[in-house]
C-alpha cells in the first residue's frame, strides 16, 4: 500500500521464524554501535595485537628474514602455548575494555524510557531479549578472543613444518572454552550492570570496580586469615589459572603464586558463579511490570 | 503460527467472545488486586473502566501475560494469556499507558524496530513503519528522535508501534493521557478508523468516559478489582431509542389505544404528558403518524439519554459485587 494513501490496513505477509526474532535486537545494537568513531577505533585498537602477532609468526617460520634482522638466538621466535597464552590474555584484556565501553548501554537505553513492555508484549521472552543483547557481546568479543586466535593458529600450521598442527592441535580446545568463559562472565555482568545503572559513565565504574574491589578484598581476607581461598575474588586471577592450565603451561601463575592449593574446578566455579549471579540480576530487573510488595 | 492465526480467524468469524474472564484473581506483592472476575465479552470494541486503582492496568497486564493468574484464568479470542502467552501476543498490538519508546532511535526506525520483533521481515517492517507512521500523521516528524518528541507525538508513535504489524487485538491504556482536545479527537478518530477498517477486536481502557463511549461497543466496569458491571452500549442505545417522553396537546384516550394497537406500552400523565415504550417493530414515524391521523401536537419528544455517565455513577453507587449486566 503506498503511504500517501493513509488508511489502515492489517498485515498478510510472511513472518520470520520466530527462533531467530533475537538476532533483530542484535542487529539494531550493531547499527547503533557502528555509528560511534570511538568504538570503531576501540574495535581496531583491539584488533592490531592480533596484526602484529602474525607478522611475529611469519618472522618465526620465514628463516631467511630472521638471517637478514641478523637474530642470534634460534628459540626467541617459538610459537608455543606460552605464546598463545600471551596473545590470548592480551585479548581478553582487550575485550574486558570493550565490553566496558559497549556493555553500559545495552539495556539500560531500553529501560530508561520503559520500552521494556514493548518488548515484552509480542511474542518475545524475556530469555530471547537477554539472547539478542548477550549475542552483541558474544560476537564482538569473539571477534577480538578466540576467532584471531584461530586464526593465528591457522597460519602457525599453514607456515610450520614438521606436523606442527597435529602435534598442537589439542590447542584449539583451550582457545575457544577458556574464551567462552570470559566472554560470557564479562557479557553478562555488563548486562547485569546495564539493567541496574543508567549512566554510562557510572555503569562503567561499576564494571571495573566488581573486578578490582573484590579481588582487594580476597587479598585481604587471605592476609587476615592466613588463607588462599581469597583469590577465588580475583576473576581476571582466575581466568589466567584456567588459561595456564587449559594450555598445560609448567611456569603458570599457579606455580608462581604459591597458589596451588586452588584447583581448577574452583576457579571455574568462581566464574561460573558471577554468570549465575548476573543472570539472577538480570532475572529481576527485565520485568515488563515492577511489582511493589507490602 | 500458521494453523493458530487460522485458528484466530475461525475464531473471529464464528463469535468466539473476544474475552472471557473465569474466576481471575490476580495478587501482586501478596494483595489481591483482581478478585476473582467472572464474565464474557463479545463485542469487537471492549471498554474499560474504573477508577484510579480499580485494576484496569492489572488487567491488561494479566492479558498480556505480564502477570500470572493466582487462580482463575483469562482468555482472549479463545487463548489463554497463560498457556497460550506467546500464541495469544502475536495477535497483540499494545501501546501502553506509560512512556515507553527509546529515546535516541527516529521514529520511523523505533517503529520499524518494534515490527521486526514481532516477526515481519526487514523491508515489510520499514515499508509498513512509513506507513502507520504517516497514518497517525507524524509523516513529518519520522526522522526525529523519539525523545524530542511532545507529550501527544509520543502517544501518536506508541499507536504507530501497536499498529504497524498488523494486529488482531489493539489493547490501548489510556490513550489520549496527556493530550490536548484537538489532538485527542484525532486519536479517537483514528481509533475508530482502524476498528471499522479492519477486523480487529479494540480493548481501550480508560478513565475517561468520552473516549469509551466514541469508541467502543460494550464496556467492562471495575471497582475495586471486581466487577461492578458489564455493560452492552449497543443493546443500551437501541433500548434507549425504543423509550419515548412525549409532551402532547388534544391527546385523548383514543391516542393512547391507537399506540397500544401498535403494541406500543404507554403511561399517561397530567399536562399531556405520556411515556412510550416501543416495540422493535414500531418506528418514530409511526407515532407521529397516529398523532397526525387524531389531530394530536406533539410539542417534545424526547429518548431516554442513560448516558455511559450515568451507567458508570449507577455502577460505582452499587454495593457489593455486581457480576450481571446493567
Amino acid at each position: 500500500m503506498a503511504v500517501y494513501k493513509r488508511r489502515y490496513n492489517s498485515y498478510t505477509g510472511s513472518l520470520t521464524p520466530t527462533w531467530s526474532r533475537f538476532f533483530v535486537l542484535t542487529r539494531f545494537a550493531f547499527a547503533d554501535l557502528f555509528k560511534s568513531r570511538f568504538f570503531v577505533l576501540l574495535l581496531i585498537l583491539c584488533i592490531i595485537p592480533c596484526l602484529f602477532s602474525a607478522g611475529y609468526i611469519f618472522v618465526a617460520n620465514n628463516k631467511t628474514l630472521q638471517l637478514l634482522i641478523q637474530l642470534r638466538s634460534v628459540d626467541f621466535f617459538k610459537v608455543e602455548n606460552q605464546y598463545f597464552i600471551v596473545i590470548l590474555m592480551g585479548q581478553a584484556w582487550a575485550a574486558f575494555f570493550l565490553n566496558c565501553w559497549v556493555g553500559p548501554v545495552l539495556i539500560s537505553g531500553d529501560l530508561t524510557n520503559g520500552a521494556l513492555p514493548l518488548f515484552l508484549s509480542r511474542p518475545f521472552s524475556r530469555a530471547d531479549y537477554v539472547l539478542g543483547k548477550l549475542a552483541v557481546l558474544g560476537l564482538l568479543l569473539s571477534a577480538i578472543t578466540w576467532i584471531p586466535c584461530l586464526l593465528l593458529f591457522g597460519l602457525q600450521s599453514g607456515l610450520a613444518h614438521n606436523g606442527w598442527i597435529w602435534s598442537h592441535l589439542w590447542m584449539v580446545v583451550p582457545i575457544v572454552l577458556c574464551s567462552a568463559i570470559w566472554i560470557l562472565t564479562l557479557s553478562l555482568l555488563s548486562l547485569a550492570v546495564s539493567a541496574w545503572v543508567k549512566l554510562r559513565i557510572v555503569a562503567t565504574g561499576v564494571i571495573f570496580i566488581t573486578f578490582f574491589i573484590p579481588a582487594g578484598l580476597g587479598e585481604m581476607f587471605n592476609h587476615i586469615m592466613g588463607t588462599y581461598w581469597g583469590a577465588l575474588l580475583n576473576f581476571s586471577n582466575m581466568f589466567q589459572i584456567i588459561v595456564e592450565r587449559g594450555f598445560r603451561d609448567p611456569y603458570s601463575l599457579l606455580d608462581r603464586m604459591s597458589r596451588h592449593e586452588i584447583p581448577i574446578p574452583a576457579a571455574w566455579a568462581s566464574l561460573i558463579f558471577v554468570c549465575l549471579l548476573s543472570l539472577v540480576i538480570l532475572n529481576a530487573r527485565l520485568r515488563a511490570r515492577e511489582t511493589v510488595h507490602g | 503460527m500458521e494453523l493458530r492465526a487460522r485458528q484466530i480467524r475461525n475464531n473471529i468469524q464464528t463469535m468466539t467472545p473476544t474475552i472471557e474472564l473465569g474466576g481471575l484473581e490476580v495478587q501482586l506483592g501478596g494483595r489481591t488486586i483482581l478478585h476473582g472476575l467472572t464474565g464474557v465479552l463479545k463485542s469487537r470494541a471492549i471498554g474499560l473502566l474504573g477508577p484510579n486503582g480499580a485494576g484496569k492496568s492489572t488487567l491488561i497486564n494479566t492479558l498480556l501475560g505480564f502477570h500470572v493468574p493466582s487462580k482463575g484464568s483469562v482468555r482472549v479470542l479463545g487463548l489463554d494469556s497463560h498457556t497460550s502467552g506467546k500464541a495469544l501476543r502475536s495477535l497483540v498490538g499494545y501501546m501502553p499507558e506509560n512512556d515507553a519508546f527509546i529515546s535516541k532511535m527516529s521514529g520511523v526506525r523505533f517503529v520499524r524496530y518494534m515490527a521486526e520483533i514481532s516477526g515481519l521481515p526487514s523491508e515489510q517492517a520499514m515499508e509498513r513503519a512509513h506507513e502507520a507512521f504517516v497514518y497517525v500523521g507524524l509523516g513529518e516528524a519520522r526522522y526525529r528522535p523519539v525523545g524530542t518528541y511532545s507529550l501527544g507525538m509520543k502517544q501518536l508513535a506508541k499507536l504507530a508501534q501497536a499498529i504497524a504489524h498488523g494486529p488482531k487485538v489493539l489493547i490501548l491504556d489510556e490513550p489520549t493521557n496527556g493530550m490536548d482536545p484537538p489532538a485527542r479527537k484525532r486519536l479517537i478518530e483514528l481509533i475508530r478508523e482502524i476498528r471499522e477498517a479492519s477486523d480487529i477486536c479494540l480493548l481501550l481502557s480508560s478513565h475517561l468516559l468520552r473516549d469509551v463511549e466514541e469508541t467502543c461497543d460494550e464496556v467492562l466496569i471495575l471497582r475495586n478489582g471486581q466487577i461492578a458491571s458489564i455493560c452492552n452500549l449497543v443493546e443500551e442505545r437501541r433500548a434507549n431509542r425504543k423509550f419515548l417522553e412525549l409532551e402532547t396537546i388534544g391527546a385523548e384516550a383514543t391516542f393512547t389505544s391507537a399506540l397500544e394497537g401498535l403494541g406500543c406500552e404507554c403511561a399517561v400523565f397530567t399536562s399531556g404528558r405520556i411515556k412510550v415504550v416501543m416495540p422493535d417493530s414500531v418506528e418514530i414515524r409511526e407515532v407521529f403518524k397516529v398523532a397526525a391521523d387524531r389531530g394530536v401536537q406533539i410539542r417534545r419528544m424526547n429518548h431516554r439519554r442513560d448516558s455511559l455517565e450515568d451507567i458508570f455513577l449507577n455502577a460505582m453507587e452499587q454495593t457489593g459485587v455486581a457480576d450481571g449486566r446493567l
